[in-house]
């Protein structure tokens, strides 16, 4: 009997998930209580292949967010096939969480959310992305706590993408970079620190000019980080996995490189402040 | 007293996959905060005590250890250590694991309820159809007679107050309402309204669902408060209290269209009752000490501590007599 080591209440909320997730997800690759590598320390309760390159992993349990989860989000986010994780739970161990603090953290920490009610009825509470992929909404509050109202504004929707589409939501944030460098190169041509002509080259051109200029010797470290993320993260938005090592590192990339646009955003700010220049965000 | 003595044996790393559940096993309920605390201790340490199983036909099944194998499954580990044990008789192998949970931990009282008839059975038709007394069963299982009673209590429910509490068991601490120990005191509590008011419990199930439905919504807000059944039930015998009022309040502690709970009413109408038998009890002995005082011709003996409290007390029965003489 599949699920044997579940309690009756539980095996419902497996089988009904389970269903659930086929309906949505198809029924490739469906392992019933199986690891899904040795490379990990986790046997969820059932996991299924969502498309060539996710895995889509369900732990079904009313202890919400348990040891199992906890312990093995790090070998899960590192694994080379990006992998979604979801706790699956009656309806009323849901309701029940005082405070909604476990939920809370399940949803901080990366993991969806699945609930059965007595009837069946199954209900995603709150979806995820890979774990390698997720961006808690903690961390990207403290990352962009220093940017002015208006680039805070351009990253929010950005992060709505990002969160279901990695790679969009990456070209979005790289975008924000551009329009604030070209808001700085604009800046500098009018102060005088760089030539006029610089402002009708390349995007990498525009920065080598600032680059180069005198008057902004003491910002090279922001530039330079400048130049070189626009130059991988180009890369990362524009050539698709072959495989799932290369999805799961594109996945880790895309993540990284949010994070950098956002970083080098505000390094750009201070620079544009230190020099009296004026940030103009126009994205398109 | 096992029936027979068991070998020992050999120790051995095993797949969990080759692991079977032990189909005797009571143990039922496994709390998702124990199995938090072992998992984590596994992780980060390893399975430092091997489990203990016995081979059959190439598969190996579970004498001792479900928690730990259980969570060697869900750490994705590769090999557990265990013992290896011959394959024992189905008694044997019963009282195996009773012996061992009941030396080790707390099983709950359900899961041993739900095996402990069999160990009955299979004893039974071992030793020529001859019933294990209670201290038997207690020699054979490891329980005291106390927890074997409890058991009984449980058994004796009718099996959907049984699953109810089965699926009551089986949900995170912090959502359960009812518990083994609800069911034990209430079943203790019916038993004596059913044999001193027999007319308060027309049908024991509708009382069943009353009580626990009034506890369910906090109408009856501790389960200590069946000691207080028992004792409006025993009310009559106990303290004099007429048959009619006692039945009353049991049926109104029945009935769910009123709010009484067990609580309020035997503090309103019972408790001064029981009381006054206390007291009464009290100067019963305090009367027999002084009377052989009297008897025994030594005023003397009484101290002065005791003079001074019985002259106090003199004081206040003098007082209360003349305000009841008055009335």
């Amino acid at each position: 009997m599949v699920f044997d080591t579940l309690s009756e209440r539980l095996r419902q909320v497996a089988l009904h998930s389970l269903a659930f997730c086929r309906d949505r997800y198809g029924n490739n690759g469906v392992k019933i209580e199986e690891g899904i590598d040795d490379a990990i320390m986790w046997r969820p309760s059932y996991f299924l292949k969502l498309g060539k390159f996710k895995i889509v992993a369900v732990e079904v349990e009313d202890n919400l967010y348990p040891e199992t989860l906890k312990g093995a989000a790090h070998d899960i986010s590192h694994y080379d096939f990006p992998i979604s994780v979801y706790q699956a739970c009656t309806l009323e161990a849901f309701l029940g969480d005082p405070k909604h603090k476990k939920v809370a953290l399940l949803k901080k920490h990366g993991f969806g959310i699945i609930t059965v009610d007595d009837e069946g009825n199954t209900v995603v509470q709150h979806a995820c992305v890979p774990l390698a992929q997720h961006i808690s909404p903690d961390v990207f509050d403290s990352a962009i706590s220093e940017l002015s109202p208006q680039i805070k504004v351009a990253f929010r929707s950005a992060y709505t993408v990002y969160e279901t589409n990695e790679t969009q939501g990456l070209q979005e944030a790289g975008q924000i970079v551009e329009a604030i460098i070209s808001a700085i190169l604009t800046g500098a041509i009018k102060a005088g620190d760089v030539g006029a002509g610089a402002g009708g080259q390349t995007l990498a051109n525009r920065i080598d000019a600032m680059y180069a200029s005198q008057a902004l010797a003491g910002h090279r470290a922001a530039l330079g980080g400048t130049r070189e993320f626009v130059q991988e993260f180009r890369n990362t938005v524009s050539h698709p996995a072959k495989n799932a090592k290369q999805a799961a590192e594109k996945i880790r990339k895309c993540r990284r490189g949010f994070l950098e646009a956002i970083d080098l955003a505000v390094k750009l700010r201070l620079l544009a402040q230190a020099k009296g220049y004026k940030i103009k965000v126009h994205i398109g | 007293m096992m029936s027979e003595k068991q070998p020992h044996g050999q120790l051995r790393d095993l797949s969990p996959d080759k692991i079977e559940r032990n189909p005797e096993n009571p143990r039922l309920f496994f709390r998702p905060e124990e199995m938090d605390t072992l998992i984590a201790s596994i992780r980060r340490y390893g399975i430092q005590v091997p489990i203990t199983v016995y081979e059959d036909d190439g598969r190996y099944v579970l004498i001792d250890g479900e928690r730990r194998w259980r969570s060697a499954l869900k750490l994705n580990l590769k090999k557990i250590p265990a013992l290896i044990q011959p394959k024992p008789t189905r008694l044997n192998n019963l009282l195996l694991m009773f012996n061992i949970h009941a030396l080790r931990e707390q099983w709950d009282y359900l899961t041993i309820a739900n095996k402990l008839p069999d160990v009955i059975s299979l004893f039974t038709s071992e030793h020529n159809g001859k019933e294990p007394n209670e201290q038997e069963l207690s020699d054979l299982t490891g329980l005291t007679r106390g927890q074997i009673r409890r058991c009984r209590l449980l058994f004796d429910l009718p099996e959907h107050y049984r699953n109810l509490l089965e699926e009551e068991l089986a949900l995170p601490k912090h959502l359960q309402r009812l518990s083994e120990d609800f069911f034990i005191e209430m079943e203790k509590a019916l038993k004596t309204v059913q044999k001193r008011l027999p007319n308060a419990v027309p049908d024991l199930d509708r009382a069943r669902d009353a009580l626990i439905v009034k506890f369910q919504q906090g109408t009856i807000n501790n389960i200590t408060d069946f000691r207080k059944l028992s004792k409006i039930a025993t009310s009559i015998s106990n303290v004099g209290v007429r048959e009619d009022k006692a039945t009353r309040a049991v049926l109104d502690i029945f009935d769910l269209t009123k709010p009484t709970n067990i609580h309020d009413i035997y503090a309103e109408q019972f408790e001064i009752r029981y009381d006054e038998r206390k007291i009464s009890l009290n100067v019963d002995s305090v009367y027999e000490y002084l009377d052989a005082t009297v008897e025994s011709e030594d005023e003397a003996s009484i101290g002065r501590e005791l003079r001074e409290r019985l002259v106090r007390l003199k004081d206040l029965i003098d007082r209360i007599l003349q305000v009841d003489n008055g009335l």
